[in-house]
């Protein structure tokens, strides 16, 4: 009895030295990252607890977005398409740049907040945020490429492999991995420190037509641009004609109910000052124009939004009042952020030369 | 705590570990062997067949998702597997055995899922079978293509003469998931299940389906429901060993 006491104290201790030291040399655990969610915001949306944010996972989802290989020519990252200093729309675009010459077919929105956001694209057919990359990866006119090749291609990289590793605890590249890891870069992107949110925080003040404007925001566009995101996620038709070369229902196609005819996303305004040209397929150049539409250019049809029916009554004066306020939403701390700079980049903190404000 | 006691955790810790083998052990195998027809003929891929409804066509690619395997017993009891995913490929035979451990194998009926179950549709990206990388699986309107099948037929108007059915959508009225029961005919032991697919129930059966009419079919919607009724009754037993 005493002797097989001895034995079994001697084994477990054993089992967890090897144990430690095995996890020691082999696999440095990642460290946890918090996702503090900002202050009178509602909880995220994204399931934290089946990605959990760790610093390794985000620096390889960082090499993942600004990397030109997930791209079939080695010529476009996502980064091509979603630039830092436009929110990580693609600046002073109405379509973007694909493979080959190719255009998208749809304006690209910016980049943030995604973790409270339950379906992406303009036409909310992508359910999840790590499923997202899945489809300009393997778009013709965006990055033209096909997962297995991706996955090849990373498979191949030493450094990569390395860093998989260390995000995720051994060298398994996988699609799924990929894309936790693109969320895990995507989730950091949070914009929460414009203006508006230190008046709202009761750090600054609105100058008067600021404040003036916030007014007329709360009356005429806050029921589908609701605070804080600034959307309601809802789709709808705000009267945008259909694009007779680009076909472009939103919504319908997604659902196949002719009730969603022409309903697109609603956008959040964060950071809107920066994301022009504007509307799905940014045929909207400036916010002047966006005015315009509403006021005047509208076509009212079966599925355009019961509040817009009469079109939306703006005086010039009211325009001025609501252009001030939508300026306080941008975030320009978010757009310097060094921490999702191009990877080597992080330092700069320059602005690029055209960039006109 | 008293030597007496920690001897019982000592014993209780081996019993356990010795019982889970055992477990293992007392486990019946059952093997579904699936294969797949055109009518009475064997399919095979690039082979000419002519439809149901007369259309002359060439199989190039046949697919589908198997999920949510349930056995009922002699006593009509159901016990659901442990949930695993399937992805059958004419052309990759291994695909076609599907090797089930089962708590006994005097089988009564099978039922499983022919397609993917909506939580793994709404769950992120998933693995192995489920990989989007394996082809089946949307990425521009979330969700997986529960069964596939593609190849030329001569009646088709689109470029190439090409036709494509993906069949998929997990959603209220768009689901396509379809239960398949299929029972033994006398409850009996069984090692070896093997199963006909037959394409031909894609084109007729509740709906015909004509290439020359629908030659693409590549999102939810009521194209694909109503080929997803169609194949739902593709499934026969072939024999049982
Ligand atoms: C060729 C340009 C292009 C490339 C490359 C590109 N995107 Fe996009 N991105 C777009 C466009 C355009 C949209 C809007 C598409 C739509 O709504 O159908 C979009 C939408 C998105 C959205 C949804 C945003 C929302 O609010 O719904 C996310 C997230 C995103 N892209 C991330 C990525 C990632 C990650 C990559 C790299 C794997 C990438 N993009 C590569 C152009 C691009
Ligand atoms: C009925 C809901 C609704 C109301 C009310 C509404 N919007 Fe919109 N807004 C939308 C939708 C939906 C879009 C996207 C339309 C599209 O692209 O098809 C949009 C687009 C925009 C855009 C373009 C943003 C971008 O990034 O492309 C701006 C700017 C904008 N709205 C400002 C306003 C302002 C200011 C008001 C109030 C005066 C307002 N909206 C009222 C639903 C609404």
């Amino acid at each position: 009895m005493k002797g097989m006491k001895k034995i079994i104290v001697i084994l477990s201790i054993l089992t967890t030295a090897i144990s430690w030291v095995s996890i020691d040399t082999l696999y440095r655990k990642p460290k946890p990252v918090p996702f503090p969610v900002p202050k009178g915001w509602p909880q995220p949306v994204y399931d934290f607890s089946k990605n959990p944010l760790t610093e390794e996972g985000i620096a390889l989802g960082k090499k993942l977005f600004y990397d030109t290989r997930l791209s079939k020519d080695g010529e476009i990252s996502c980064a091509s398409c979603h630039q830092q200093f436009g929110a990580f729309n693609t600046y002073d675009h109405n379509l973007s740049h694909g493979f080959n010459n190719s255009l998208t077919t749809r304006n690209a929105p910016g980049l943030f907040n995604l973790a409270w956001q339950k379906e992406y694209m303009w036409d909310g057919g992508i359910n999840h945020l790590d499923l997202q990359p899945l489809a300009p990866i393997t778009a013709e006119n965006e990055m033209a490429e096909t997962i297995e090749n991706v996955i090849n291609k990373l498979k191949l990289d030493k450094e990569y492999q390395q860093l998989f590793k260390a995000a995720f605890g051994d060298e398994t590249i996988n699609t799924q991995r990929l894309g936790k890891a693109i969320s895990q870069f995507e989730l950091q992107l949070v914009s929460s420190n414009s203006k508006y949110d230190k008046v709202m925080r009761g750090e600054a003040a609105f100058i008067l037509p600021e404040q003036l404007g916030y007014d007329i925001f709360k009356k005429k566009c806050i029921t589908c641009h609701s605070e804080p995101m600034f959307t309601d996620y809802s789709y709808r038709n705000v009267g945008l004609p259909i694009d007779s070369y680009l076909k472009d229902f939103g919504r319908m196609k997604i659902t196949g109910d002719p009730a969603d005819s022409l309903k697109f996303k609603v956008p959040s305004l964060r950071n809107v000052a920066m994301t022009f040209p504007y509307g799905h397929d940014g045929r909207l150049f400036s916010l002047m124009s966006v005015f315009e539409h509403y006021r005047k250019n509208m076509v009212v049809s079966a599925t355009t939004d019961p509040l817009l029916k009469n079109k939306m009554a703006l005086s010039n004066y009211e325009i001025g009042q609501l252009t001030a306020f939508l300026y306080t939403l941008t975030d320009s701390s978010f757009l310097k952020d060094p921490r999702f700079a191009p990877p080597g980049n992080e330092n700069s903190g320059k602005l690029p030369a055209d960039i006109h404000r | 705590m008293n030597k007496a006691n920690n001897t019982i955790f000592v014993l209780a810790f081996c019993w356990i570990m010795l019982a889970i083998p055992i477990a293992g052990f007392s486990q019946k195998q059952v093997t579904l062997i699936f294969h797949h027809k055109a009518g009475n003929e064997d399919l095979v891929l690039g082979n000419s067949y002519t439809t149901a409804l007369g259309e002359k066509i060439t199989v190039q690619r046949f697919r589908y998702y198997i999920s949510n395997i349930s056995i009922t017993d002699k006593q009509g009891k159901t016990t659901l597997l442990p949930v695993e995913y399937f992805l059958v490929d004419e052309a990759d035979s291994l695909s076609k055995i599907i090797n089930l451990s089962v708590p006994d194998n005097t089988i009564g009926s099978i039922q499983f899922l022919l397609g993917v179950d909506s939580i793994r549709n709404v769950s992120g990206i998933q693995t192995g079978a489920l990989d989007p990388m394996r082809g089946m699986f949307w990425t521009w309107n979330s969700g997986y293509i529960m069964a596939k099948l593609e190849g030329i037929s001569e009646s088709s108007t689109i470029a190439g003469h090409y036709f494509t059915y993906h069949i998929g959508g997990f959603k209220g009225p768009n689901s396509t998931l379809k239960t398949i029961t299929l029972n033994i005919p006398q409850t009996t032991t069984v090692q070896e299940l093997h199963i006909n697919a037959d394409i031909n129930t894609w084109f007729k059966n509740s709906s015909e389906i004509r290439t020359s009419e629908t030659p693409v079919c590549h999102m939810p919607g009521p194209l694909a429901k109503k080929i997803a009724d169609n194949y739902s009754s593709m499934f026969s037993i072939n024999t049982i060993r």
